[in-house]
């Protein structure tokens, strides 16, 4: 029964190793095809070599890279801090107050997250054209408020509900107004799932493609909608995109693994709490 | 124009409740109308166009003073006169159906097995996540070159266990693949969210079950499942909505080809609209219905997520 119970216990082991590998193994082959040179780059066989930088060289001397990655880190900061601000007042709205039809707004809000960016973009792409904004910075940060503004309301209406109402009465009583109350009281409490919420924009707002695909044509071209370019060429020039795939990949990634217990959180709109 | 109007009348319904003086049943509104102004600015407005454009004929090369308004039209077109986009409308149903379910399933065994490790589930844990945030479009183009059929590093595996070269991204399996990178990508999903479900559980009715000398599916489907209900029906219609809307993965594997084979609702959307023939105002109407498949879903969660019911 024990040797029956250790076997069983190594084989599930053993899956599951092997199911992260899967997960991990197309970023691990990106890095392996970015550090490689162009001949070995469409040689699967070779998975040990020197590594070279050729790549990497590349991608941000000959190609547009700086630009992209000024431009996607542009719009991300400055959507995410606008986002954030109003998210936060929203939900401490939310959270504090009650008034009529509270939860049927606050679902219809959520809602807007959800809507297919593949329809919404079609507006977007008019009405921008019409007030000449295509391709600014501005537009795309703005027009990413549409998810991240329903989002941060959602999330940071759950942590500020976590915190006692009563922290912030006594600060009303030494005669704070709620406004004030809420960022001299509030917000420093919520802290920790305020930076949680802000990672979470920012990882969608990195990552976006379709919005930025049809916003942006080269003055303020984002990282993700560099795909393009290689799509376009006869014959990808793996090594480079790959090289582009890292750079834009590992900063998200890091800043993932950070926010990794409130990750499913955030992914389930705060029905799963960690 | 469900959800505009849904909107108005939340609006309207956020009045105050009578009785109360002026300035505190208004203080709210100090705290919501900045985030309603912008949002009704950058996603109601611009939905409730979307509406208006779908009703016209504009095209990108005739340009917008050159549009006239058409009524239904496009809507005809598309559900008598348009084969490609009941294609479409199936292929995503089917998309949807076999990404959704075998997420669900697959994520369930893996939430079980995970379940049973002790020092390796952090690890693992952390790496499951990786395929979630990597940049769709940028990891698309990624296994767009492993799939590759001559140099691609998935035939060569298959090579070293004796296989033959499968052609991945051909027509018969084009869809097949897509699939399959759908899976790699959101299985994840349903793996963390089943794993913090099953973590979560008192331990009392599986011992009461074990005393009873419950086998392991009774226990799995008379106490586990029912207990965790709610939580799977949340992941499965979160999974649904980004399942209907999938866009960028596919765009950068295949362009919704080859021919049209992968070609889903919203490629449909961009190949009517931007890409072959620049008609947006049909592409318009293709996106309206779009979001017309996803609003009952999103019904549905409104219900699952409610604070009150809890």
């Amino acid at each position: 029964m024990t040797l029956r119970n250790k076997l069983g216990k190594a084989v599930v082991g053993l899956l599951m190793g092997c199911y992260a590998l899967l997960c991990f193994f197309p970023f691990f082959w990106m890095i392996l095809t970015s550090l490689k040179e162009r001949v070995d780059v469409i040689n699967p066989a070779v998975w040990t070599f020197k590594p070279i930088l050729d790549n990497y060289i590349d991608v941000f001397t000959k190609r547009n890279l700086p630009l992209n990655l000024l431009n996607s880190v542009i719009v991300v900061s400055t959507t995410v801090a606008a986002s954030v601000l109003l998210g936060t007042m929203a939900a401490y709205g939310f959270a504090r107050f009650e008034f009529k039809k509270k939860e049927s707004l606050a679902f219809w809000i959520l809602s807007l997250r959800m809507l297919p960016p593949m329809a919404v973009v079609i507006s977007f792409f008019i009405l921008g054209r019409m007030l000449r904004v295509l391709d600014k910075q501005l537009y795309l940060s703005v027009i990413y408020m549409s998810f991240n503004i329903p989002f941060a309301i959602w999330m940071m209406r759950g942590y500020i509900e976590d915190i006692p109402k009563e922290l912030e009465e006594s600060a009303w009583l030494d005669g704070c107004s709620r406004m004030r109350g809420l960022f001299s009281v509030v917000i420093p409490l919520v802290s920790p799932g305020l930076i949680a919420t802000a990672i979470f924009c920012v990882i969608q707002s990195w990552n976006e493609f379709t919005l930025a695909f049809f916003l942006t044509s080269f003055r303020a071209k984002t990282v993700p909608t560099i795909v393009t370019e290689f799509l376009s060429v006869t014959g990808v020039l793996w090594g480079e995109m790959s090289a582009v795939g890292v750079v834009a990949i590992l900063p998200i990634l890091i800043f993932a693994f950070l926010i990794q217990k409130q990750l499913i959180r955030g992914m389930t709109f705060g029905a799963m709490k960690e | 124009m469900g959800w505009a109007a849904a909107g108005l009348r939340g609006l309207a319904a956020a009045r105050p409740h009578p009785g109360d003086d002026v300035k505190r049943r208004n203080e709210h509104l100090i705290f919501i109308a900045p985030a309603l102004v912008a949002l009704a600015l950058v996603v109601i407005f611009p939905t409730i166009f979307l509406y208006y454009v779908s009703l016209t004929n504009y095209s990108l090369t005739s340009g917008w003073e050159a549009k006239r308004f058409i009524g239904l039209e496009n809507y005809f077109f598309l559900l008598f006169k348009d084969p490609l986009f009941w294609k479409s409308l199936w292929l995503t149903l089917l998309f949807v159906l076999t990404t959704v379910s075998t997420e669900l399933v697959l994520g369930m065994l893996i939430a079980l097995g995970l379940g049973r490790l002790k020092l390796s589930r952090r690890l693992i844990l952390a790496i499951i996540i990786i395929p979630m945030v990597c940049t769709p479009s940028i990891i698309g183009l990624m296994w767009k070159l492993i799939l590759n059929t001559e140099y691609g590093v998935a035939n060569y595996l298959l090579g070293l266990a004796g296989l033959g070269k499968v052609n991945w991204l051909g027509v018969q399996s084009a869809f097949t693949s897509v699939v399959l990178v759908d899976l790699w990508q959101w299985t994840p999903f349903m793996v963390l969210m089943l794993h913090a479900a099953l973590t979560s559980l008192p331990l009392e009715p599986f011992e009461a079950a074990r005393m009873d000398g419950a086998n392991a599916f009774q226990t799995f489907f008379g106490i586990t499942l029912p207990m965790i209900s709610r939580l799977v029906l949340i992941a499965l219609i979160l999974r649904l909505i980004d399942s209907i809307k999938v866009f960028d993965i596919i765009y950068s594997l295949t362009l919704g080809g080859p021919g049209t084979a992968t070609e889903l609702l919203s490629l449909r959307i961009y190949r009517i609209g931007f890409q072959h023939s620049n008609m947006v105002g049909r592409a318009s109407a293709y996106a309206v219905i779009m979001i017309l498949a996803i609003s009952p879903f999103f019904t549905r969660l409104s219900g699952l997520l409610n604070r009150n019911a809890k």
